[in-house]
C-alpha cells in the first residue's frame, strides 16, 4: 500500500523544478512587465536619453553633407544657435561658447552648430555669413549645419537657442538640455551657474555616465518654419 | 537722474496738495501712484502702488506694470519652452517686509513648431505685497525702489531692464490709488490664482500623464476648456496638446510627460478653467502623484466606511469566488491533480501539503501587492492584471502552461531521473510542488476580478500599506481556502476515492486545459503584438516542446543523456532569444483590434469625449471595458452582450454601446476605471438617459441581469423625473 502510494506520488509529484523555474520565470515576467511600463515609450518624435540619437543629414556652411551616421565612432556635440538671440549672445560675447568648442575639439569631439531658422526669421544666415560669424566670433565648431526647414531641429525636438545635445561614440544620446543652470541673459550668471554641458563633455570624454543628463534648455524659441 | 528728481518733486507737490484737498473735503482722494516709465518700442514699464498713502503696519501692493506692444509677450514663473520670468528686486526702508511676486495666471503663447511658452500679452502687472514698518512716521514718505529685468519676445527676444522709484506718503490712514492704477491691478486680480477647492491626482503611465480633478462644481455646463500649467519646467511637455474629458464632477486632462518628470517630486501648478461665458480663472492645485484618482465613487465610499474586518471579509470572499472564475481554470487542473494526490494520504502529509499551497498563494499575493504598491509609489498607474498587458509575460506564460501540460502528458518527468527516491524526498518534492502551485494560481488568476474584488483592490491600493497587505492576504486566504480546508479537516481527503489508475488518467486529462490556456494566450498575444507575436509564440512553443521531448529522452536513457540535455537547454535558450524579439514587436492599432474582435455588433470604441457628448445629449450609454486577456470579459460578451436579445434591448432603448479595449495599456481607460475606484476588468456601467448617474453592473453578466438593470434604471427615471 505504502509502496503503491509512494510510486504514484512520485509519478504525480509536480515536476518540482519545472514549476520552480516556470513560476520564477512567471514572476520575473511580472517584474519585467512592470519595468517595461515604467520605462517610457516615445509619444512622438522626441529624442530619449540613453537611446540611439536620431540620425540626420544636413548641409554645412561649406556645402558638405554631414550625417550622424558618418560620424559613428566619434563623440558629437550639437548646439542649436541663432546669433541674434540674446541668450546665445550671452555665451558668445563672454567667450563661454567658444571655450567649450575648443575644449570639445581638443577632446576629439565633433561640434556641430545647427541653425534651424528659415529665411526671413531671426538667426537665418547664408553659408558665407555663417562662416563670417565663426571667424569674427573666433568660434571653433567642426561645422555649422544649415537646417532652414527645421528637419534636424524637429528630429531632436529642439525648442530653444542655445540648446545642447551630446552623443557618444556609439551613437547614444547621453545629454540633452541647457548649456548651464541659470536661465538668464546676464553674462555674470555664467560664473555662478552649474556648467551642465561642460560637465557632460568631461564625463563622456572620460567614459563616465553624465550626472545631469536631462536639464532644462533655456533661451529664445527655435524659429521653425511654418510651411 | 535729474528727470527722476523732477518727477519726485512733482509727485510730492501733488501729494501735498491732494492731502490738503482731502483734509478740506474730509475724505481721502484717489491719487495716481505710478513711477516714471521705462519705455522701449515693445514695453512701457512702471512701478505702481495700490495705495496712494500708507499707514504704519499696513500691507499694500506694489507691482511692475508692463504695457506690451501687439504680439510681444513677457513670461510667467514657468516660462514654458523659451524665455524667462521677470526678476524684480525691491529696495525698501528697514523694517518693511515683502512677499514674492504673486504670479498672475498665464496664457499659452504658441510658436511655430513644437514650442509653447507661458506668459502675458497686451498688459500685465506683477504684484508684490509690501508691509509698512510699524514704526513708520506719518507725514514722511516711504521710498520704494525696484530694479527689474525681463525678457520680452515676439518671434525675437529682447532682454530689457528698468529702475523705478516710488515715494509713498505715510499717513494715519490709507488712501486708494487712482482709477487708472486700480484698473492695472485689476488685470492682475482677474488672473490671481484661486485656491482650487478640489482634490487632484496626477497619474503617470508610460509617456502619458493623466491629471484628474474631482469636484462637484466641475460640470459640463461649467467647464468649456481647461489647461494645466505646471509650476516648473520638465513636468509636462508644454507643446503637447492637453485633451480634456469631463464627466460631471470629474475633469481629466491627458498630458504628455515632460523630460524630467519625477514621480517623487511635487507637481503643483495652475489649472486654468474657462467657463461657458468664455471667462478663464486660474486655480492652484497640488496633485497627489500616482494611485487612484482623488475623490471616491459610491462603491469606494461604501467600502471605505466599512470596518476593517468587513473589508477583509469581502476580500476573503472575493478570493474564494476567484476559484470559480474562468481564468483560474488551468490552475484548478493543477489543484485537482494535487488534491487527487492526497487521496489516501497520511494526516500529517495532507496538512503539510495544504499548508504549503496556502503559503505559496500568500507569498504570491504579498509579492504582487508589493509590486503594485512599489509601482504606485513610483507614480506608474497599473491595474490589477497589469502583467497581462505585457506581451513578454503573455508569451512566457503560454510557454510555461505548455511545459506544464507536456509534463502532465508524461512527455518528461524530473522525479523519474532520480528514480528510487525515498518517501522523504517524494514528500519534499510534493511540498515544494504545493508551494509553487500556489504561486502559479495567483499569477494566472489575477486578470479575473471576481465580484467584491474590484472594490477591495481599489480600496487596498489607496489604503495605508498595512491595510493593503491585510486585504491582499485575506484575498489570498480566500483563494487558498478550499484547499486549506483539506488541511483543517483531513477527513475530507479520505472521502476521495482510493488511489489507483484513475489518478494517472486524471493527470493526463488535466494536460488539456493547460494546452487550451496556452492556445488562448497565443490568441491574446495576437491581439497585442499582431501576427509577428503569433509567429514568435508558436516558434517558442515548438522549442519548448522540443526541449521537453529531448529532456524526456535524456531521462529514459541509461546514460546521462548529455547530448539530449544539451539540445533541450539550447532549445530553451532559443525561446529566450525569441522573447527578446517580441520586445520590439509593434502592436496593431486599437481600432484595427476592436474591428477584428469577434462577436462585435453595434458598438463604438470608448472615449471619454464620446461618452461626455452622448451624456450631454441626454442619451443612454452602456460602457463595456474589456481586454483580450480577460476571459471573463470575453465570456460575458459572447453569452450576453453580443446576443440578439441584448443588442435588441439596446436598440429599443436607443442605448449607445461603447466598448473600451484595455488589452494594451491605455491611460484614458485606466483613469476611467479608477474614477469608479476599480482597478481591473471586467467593468460594465449603464448611464441612463437624461445624464443621470451611472449604474455599475456586476462583473459576471447574464441577459437577465443586464435587462433587469436597464429596466430598473428606466423605472427609477420615470419614478423620479425631477432628478437629472
Amino acid at each position: 500500500m505504502t509502496d503503491i502510494r509512494s510510486k504514484v506520488l512520485a509519478d504525480l509529484a509536480f515536476d518540482r523544478r519545472t514549476l520552480m523555474l516556470g513560476t520564477t520565470a512567471g514572476l520575473t515576467a511580472v517584474a519585467a512587465g512592470g519595468l517595461t511600463m515604467l520605462s517610457s515609450r516615445p509619444a512622438f518624435a522626441s529624442p530619449q536619453i540613453n537611446k540611439p540619437a536620431p540620425d540626420f543629414s544636413a548641409i554645412d556652411s561649406n556645402g558638405k553633407t554631414v550625417s550622424l551616421a558618418s560620424l559613428r565612432g566619434k563623440i558629437v556635440a550639437l548646439e542649436w544657435t541663432n546669433h541674434d538671440c540674446p541668450y546665445v549672445r550671452k555665451h558668445y560675447n563672454t567667450g563661454n561658447m567658444q571655450s567649450l568648442q575648443k575644449q570639445a575639439a581638443d577632446a576629439g569631439i565633433v561640434w556641430l552648430s545647427v541653425i534651424s531658422s528659415p529665411p526671413g526669421e531671426q538667426g537665418n544666415v547664408t553659408p558665407e555669413k555663417a562662416n563670417e560669424l565663426t571667424q569674427t566670433r573666433k568660434a571653433a565648431p567642426a561645422a555649422v549645419l544649415l537646417d532652414p526647414k527645421g528637419q534636424v531641429g524637429r528630429a531632436y525636438d529642439a525648442r530653444t537657442t542655445p540648446q545642447m545635445f551630446l552623443i557618444n561614440a556609439e551613437g547614444t544620446l547621453v545629454y540633452m538640455g541647457g548649456i548651464d543652470s541659470i536661465p538668464s541673459t546676464r553674462a555674470d550668471d555664467i560664473e555662478k551657474a552649474t556648467p551642465y554641458f561642460k560637465d557632460a563633455i568631461v564625463a563622456v570624454t572620460k567614459g563616465e555616465p553624465v550626472q545631469n543628463a536631462v536639464t532644462r534648455p533655456y533661451g529664445c524659441t527655435v524659429k521653425y518654419t511654418t510651411s | 537722474m535729474s528727470g527722476m528728481f523732477d518727477r519726485k518733486c512733482w509727485l510730492q507737490t501733488v501729494l501735498w496738495m491732494s492731502t490738503l484737498l482731502a483734509l478740506a473735503w474730509g475724505a481721502p482722494a484717489a491719487i495716481a501712484l505710478e513711477s516714471a516709465a521705462t519705455t522701449s518700442p515693445r514695453v512701457t514699464a512702471t512701478l505702481i502702488s495700490d495705495a496712494a498713502t500708507v499707514a504704519p503696519g499696513q500691507t499694500f501692493r506694489v507691482g511692475l506694470r508692463q504695457k506690451l506692444a501687439p504680439k510681444w509677450h513677457t513670461y510667467w514663473k514657468n516660462s514654458g519652452d523659451a524665455g524667462a520670468p521677470p526678476e524684480i528686486r525691491l529696495g525698501l526702508p528697514a523694517g518693511a517686509t515683502v512677499s514674492g511676486i504673486i504670479w498672475p495666471g498665464p496664457d499659452r503663447i504658441a510658436a511655430a513648431g513644437p514650442v509653447m511658452s507661458y506668459g502675458y500679452e497686451t498688459e500685465i502687472v506683477f504684484p508684490i505685497n509690501v508691509t509698512v514698518p510699524r514704526d513708520a512716521t506719518p507725514g514722511q514718505n516711504m521710498a520704494i525702489t525696484a530694479d527689474a529685468e525681463w525678457i520680452v519676445c515676439e518671434r525675437e527676444c529682447i532682454p530689457e531692464q528698468g529702475s523705478f522709484q516710488l515715494d509713498i506718503p505715510i499717513a494715519e490712514t490709507t488712501a486708494p490709488a487712482s482709477d487708472d492704477v486700480k484698473a492695472a491691478f485689476a488685470i492682475a486680480d482677474a488672473r490671481k490664482p484661486m485656491t482650487g477647492p478640489w482634490s487632484s491626482r496626477l497619474v503617470s503611465e508610460g509617456d502619458a500623464l493623466a491629471l484628474t480633478v474631482v469636484g462637484a462644481d466641475l460640470t459640463q455646463a461649467a467647464v468649456k476648456a481647461a489647461y494645466f500649467y505646471p509650476a516648473s519646467w520638465g513636468v509636462t511637455d508644454h507643446a503637447a496638446p492637453q485633451q480634456l474629458s469631463l464627466t460631471d464632477g470629474t475633469l481629466t486632462l491627458a498630458l504628455a510627460k515632460g523630460q524630467t518628470f519625477n514621480p517623487a517630486a511635487k507637481a503643483d501648478g495652475l489649472l486654468a478653467v474657462t467657463d461657458g461665458g468664455g471667462v478663464t480663472r486660474w486655480f492652484e492645485i497640488t496633485p497627489t502623484i500616482g494611485g487612484a484618482p482623488a475623490g471616491a465613487a459610491p462603491t469606494a465610499s461604501l467600502i471605505e466606511n466599512l470596518p476593517l474586518w468587513q473589508t477583509a471579509l469581502f476580500a476573503f470572499l472575493g478570493g474564494l469566488i476567484l476559484n470559480l472564475m474562468p481564468c483560474v481554470f488551468p490552475v484548478l487542473a493543477i489543484k485537482a491533480t494535487a488534491i487527487a494526490k492526497l487521496s489516501g494520504g497520511e494526516l500529517r502529509e495532507v496538512r503539510l501539503a495544504s499548508a504549503f499551497y496556502t503559503l505559496g498563494v500568500l507569498v504570491a499575493f504579498t509579492a504582487l501587492a508589493a509590486a503594485l504598491l512599489a509601482m504606485r509609489a513610483g507614480g506608474t498607474a497599473v491595474g490589477w492584471g497589469f502583467q497581462f498587458q505585457s506581451p513578454l509575460f503573455v508569451a512566457g506564460m503560454s510557454w510555461l502552461l505548455l511545459a506544464i501540460g507536456l509534463n502532465l502528458s508524461g512527455v518528461f518527468e524530473i522525479g523519474l531521473g532520480v528514480g528510487g527516491t525515498g518517501q522523504s524526498l517524494a514528500q519534499k518534492s510534493g511540498h515544494a510542488g504545493s508551494f509553487f502551485t500556489g504561486l502559479l494560481a495567483v499569477v494566472v488568476a489575477t486578470p479575473c476580478t471576481a465580484p467584491f474584488m474590484g472594490a477591495a483592490i481599489g480600496t487596498a491600493l489607496t489604503a495605508p500599506v498595512y491595510i493593503c497587505l491585510l486585504i491582499f492576504l485575506a484575498m489570498g486566504l480566500g483563494l487558498a481556502a478550499p484547499y486549506a480546508l483539506l488541511g483543517i479537516f483531513p477527513s475530507l481527503a479520505r472521502a476521495l476515492p482510493r488511489p489507483g489508475l484513475w489518478m494517472v488518467r486524471l493527470r493526463q486529462a488535466m494536460a488539456f486545459p493547460m494546452y487550451a490556456s496556452a492556445a488562448w494566450l497565443v490568441w491574446v498575444l495576437s491581439q497585442q503584438a499582431g501576427d509577428f507575436g503569433v509567429l514568435i509564440a508558436l516558434s517558442g512553443a515548438l522549442l519548448v516542446a522540443l526541449a521537453a521531448w529531448m529532456y524526456g529522452i535524456a531521462q529514459h536513457d541509461t546514460g546521462r543523456g548529455l547530448l539530449s540535455r544539451g539540445f533541450a537547454a539550447a532549445a530553451i535558450v532559443g525561446t529566450l532569444g525569441l522573447l527578446m524579439q517580441l520586445d520590439g514587436a509593434t502592436t496593431p492599432g486599437a481600432a484595427a483590434r476592436t474591428e477584428a474582435s469577434p462577436g462585435s455588433a453595434n458598438y463604438e470604441p470608448f472615449s471619454n469625449a464620446r461618452l461626455a457628448a452622448l451624456r450631454k445629449e441626454g442619451k443612454p450609454v452602456f460602457v463595456n471595458m474589456t481586454a483580450a486577456w480577460c476571459i471573463t470579459c470575453l465570456v460575458n460578451e459572447r453569452t450576453t452582450l453580443s446576443t440578439d436579445t441584448i443588442q435588441q434591448a439596446f436598440r429599443e432603448r436607443g442605448i449607445t454601446y461603447l466598448k473600451g479595449d484595455w488589452t494594451n495599456r491605455d491611460p484614458e481607460i485606466g483613469a476611467y476605471l479608477r474614477s469608479f475606484n476599480r482597478d481591473g476588468l471586467p467593468f460594465y456601467a449603464y448611464y441612463p438617459a437624461g445624464g443621470r448617474d451611472p449604474v455599475v453592473l456586476p462583473p459576471v453578466l447574464t441577459e437577465a441581469i443586464v435587462v433587469g438593470e436597464l429596466e430598473r434604471a428606466n423605472t427609477s427615471a420615470s419614478a423620479s423625473p425631477s432628478s437629472n
